[in-house]
């Protein structure tokens, strides 16, 4: 497990995202430089990404009920949707983080 | 590193399965479905149950992996479907205590997440399924999975190249981990077009249809196994039913003509009758009893009972047109009192409707109580109900099957079948089972000397001579006397 963190504090408009990832695969490899975009741009650096090999630890995977990689959970705010597979749509992703007025500009 | 584990997996697996003789068996320990497959399904390799919603894919799969632990097995049930806690109720109400195995490590249910609120954006692998199982079958030591309601899990792949890709990696993963499979799934339902069937059959070296149709409004349950990769199997379709205690089928080999000998002479409990037959009926053989309505036939097997009984040999009375106490209380009029023998015992009455249920039902039921109980006669009356579990058909499989398997244990069976006023040979010798019947014993009526007279005939005796008389019989209250030969 490997953790990238941007901000220690717990703030409001703090973001915790968790990335379920399978190796180094290029679907999850793919996420994590979404992931690392969109934290940049869209969330101004304000959150912290955890990031768990399943193919290292199971059991983390298992815990969590994964099945896919990669499958990325926002834990702060608290959100029920999964999102799965390399995070193509930017925008789709805003949404379920609840910034859907965020512009989109490549 | 992760990949460096997959390649070496790879490397293992280089050994070619094709070049294994003889290829080793995995009992599935579920009733008569052994006998089907040959020994079991292939161990170490995939097998595919496939079948519509309600066939009973799940419950064949739980089984398999409930029957394996209690045998000492581990299994993995990764069911797409259900949640853990509903399999868990659903083996509960087969008698199957599930979480005690799971508490000992014999089996797990593991409960994977598809959120219908899940958001799919990108490609993604099933890679965690594959680590997931990976870490608990090492861990469980597993020796079986399954992997229930497949289409529900490749429904979520948009393309039908994605989905293809991702479960050669599942099919090569699971023939790498060693462990004997079941994949169910739902053949029409949620892949992407043109992936389903050929390329699934493909994958798995053995492959099971299940289904159910509703014939007469009965329903009937159906397996068959479509392929079997270097093993012979049963052919047929085979009926089962979901029973109390889990999957039953009728095995195969009871279906082969292994008849025992005719044993020794019985008396029929009709003196003149034992006299027409040359010495009584004969033990382990299969005797008719054919007339109108009114005619007799259920005193003529109560005779039978009677005598049984007094020599303290089991009779089991399996009535398909009377409730035990009416049919007691009718035969008793005769003087044929059957009640001591019920309650001590020695006979058993069993009553159904033949309409309540499908013939595998009946069947299963008969054939469990038969070696439970293993009475020395079987009594059915009448065959001509039989009828009424669905047609000709339903009712001629019912008797083949029923007498076959009495035939190989040797029990003696007296039926009874009505036949309508016109008799044609057909209606006496009963429904087509002629082939099964050794004897036949006829009653009807003829007008005569100014009045009805009862009459009887033997028309087939194997293994003895027999009169050919007509004779003319007598019911009183004392039971059944023959009388003179009639001369019309």
């Amino acid at each position: 497990m490997d953790r990238t963190r941007r901000s220690e504090s717990k703030v409001p408009g703090h973001y915790h995202l968790r990335l379920f990832v399978a190796g180094d695969e290029p679907n999850s490899r793919k996420a994590r430089e979404v992931l690392k975009y969109l934290g940049e741009r869209h969330l101004q650096g304000n959150y912290t990404l955890e990031v768990v090999d399943v193919l290292e630890n199971y059991k983390a995977a298992l815990e969590a009920q994964i099945l896919f990689a990669p499958t990325l959970m926002i834990i702060d705010p608290p959100t029920k949707t999964r999102i799965i597979g390399s995070l193509s749509d930017v925008r789709r992703i805003l949404e379920v983080l609840g910034l859907p007025e965020a512009e989109e500009n490549p | 590193m992760a990949e460096r584990t997959a390649k070496e997996e790879r490397s293992v697996s280089k050994d070619p399965p094709s070049k294994r003789i003889l290829i080793s068996k995995t009992s599935t320990h579920i009733n008569g479905l052994d006998d089907i497959l040959d020994g079991g399904l292939p161990s170490r390799r995939a097998t595919l149950v496939a079948g519509e919603p309600g066939t009973g894919k799940t419950v064949l799969g739980l089984e398999f992996i409930y029957r394996g632990a209690m045998k000492g097995d581990p299994g993995i049930f990764m069911g797409f479907e259900e949640s853990a806690k509903i399999l868990r109720e659903n083996g509960r109400s087969l008698g199957w205590d599930l979480s005690a195995l799971e508490k000992e490590g014999l089996l797990f249910l593991m409960e994977p997440r598809l959120d219908p609120d899940m958001v799919i954006s990108g490609r993604f692998s099933l890679k965690p399924l594959l680590s997931v199982i990976s870490g608990k079958a090492k861990e469980l030591g597993a020796k079986r999975i399954v992997l229930d309601a497949l289409d529900v899990l490749f429904g979520l792949f948009e393309d039908s190249f994605r989905a293809r890709s991702e479960l050669h990696q599942l099919n090569r993963w699971l023939a790498d981990s060693g462990l004997t499979s079941i994949l169910t799934l739902k053949p029409r339902n949620g892949f992407p077009s043109g992936f389903f069937p050929d390329f699934l059959y493909s994958l798995a070296d053995c492959v099971i249809h299940l289904d159910m149709r509703i014939f007469n409004q009965n329903s009937t349950r159906r397996l068959r196994v479509v392929k079997y990769r270097g093993s012979s199997f049963g052919r047929n379709e085979y009926p089962f039913i979901i029973s109390e205690n889990g999957i039953r089928t009728v095995p195969i080999t009871r279906f082969q003509l292994r008849h025992k000998p005719f044993g020794e002479r019985v008396p029929s409990g009709i003196a003149g009758l034992d006299e027409m037959l040359g010495g009584g009926y004969h033990r382990s053989s299969c005797i008719l009893v054919a007339g109108e309505p009114g005619s007799g036939k259920t005193l003529f097997a109560s005779a039978f009972v009677t005598e049984a009984c007094k020599r303290r040999e089991k009779v089991l009375y399996v009535s398909f047109e009377e409730s035990p106490k009416a049919l007691m209380r009718n035969v008793a009029s005769a003087g044929f009192d059957l009640e001591p023998f019920e309650k001590t015992g020695t006979l058993r009455l069993i009553a159904s409707m033949p309409e309540a249920t499908g013939i595998e039902e009946h069947l299963i039921r008969l054939i469990d109580e038969v070696e439970q109980w293993t009475p020395h006669h079987v009594i059915v009356d009448a065959i001509s109900a039989c009828e009424r579990m669905g047609g000709k058909q339903v009712s001629f499989d019912f008797l083949m099957r029923l007498l076959n398997f009495l035939k190989e244990r040797g029990t003696t069976t007296l039926l009874t079948n009505q036949t309508s006023g016109t008799k044609t040979q057909i209606e006496i010798s009963g429904n087509g089972i002629s082939s099964m019947v050794d004897s036949v014993i006829f009653l009807s009526y003829v007008f005569g000397e100014g009045k009805t007279n009862r009459v009887l005939q033997v028309l087939k005796s194997r293994g003895s001579k027999h009169s050919n008389e007509i004779r003319k019989f007598s019911i009183g209250d004392k039971g059944i006397e023959i009388l003179d030969p009639y001369v019309g």
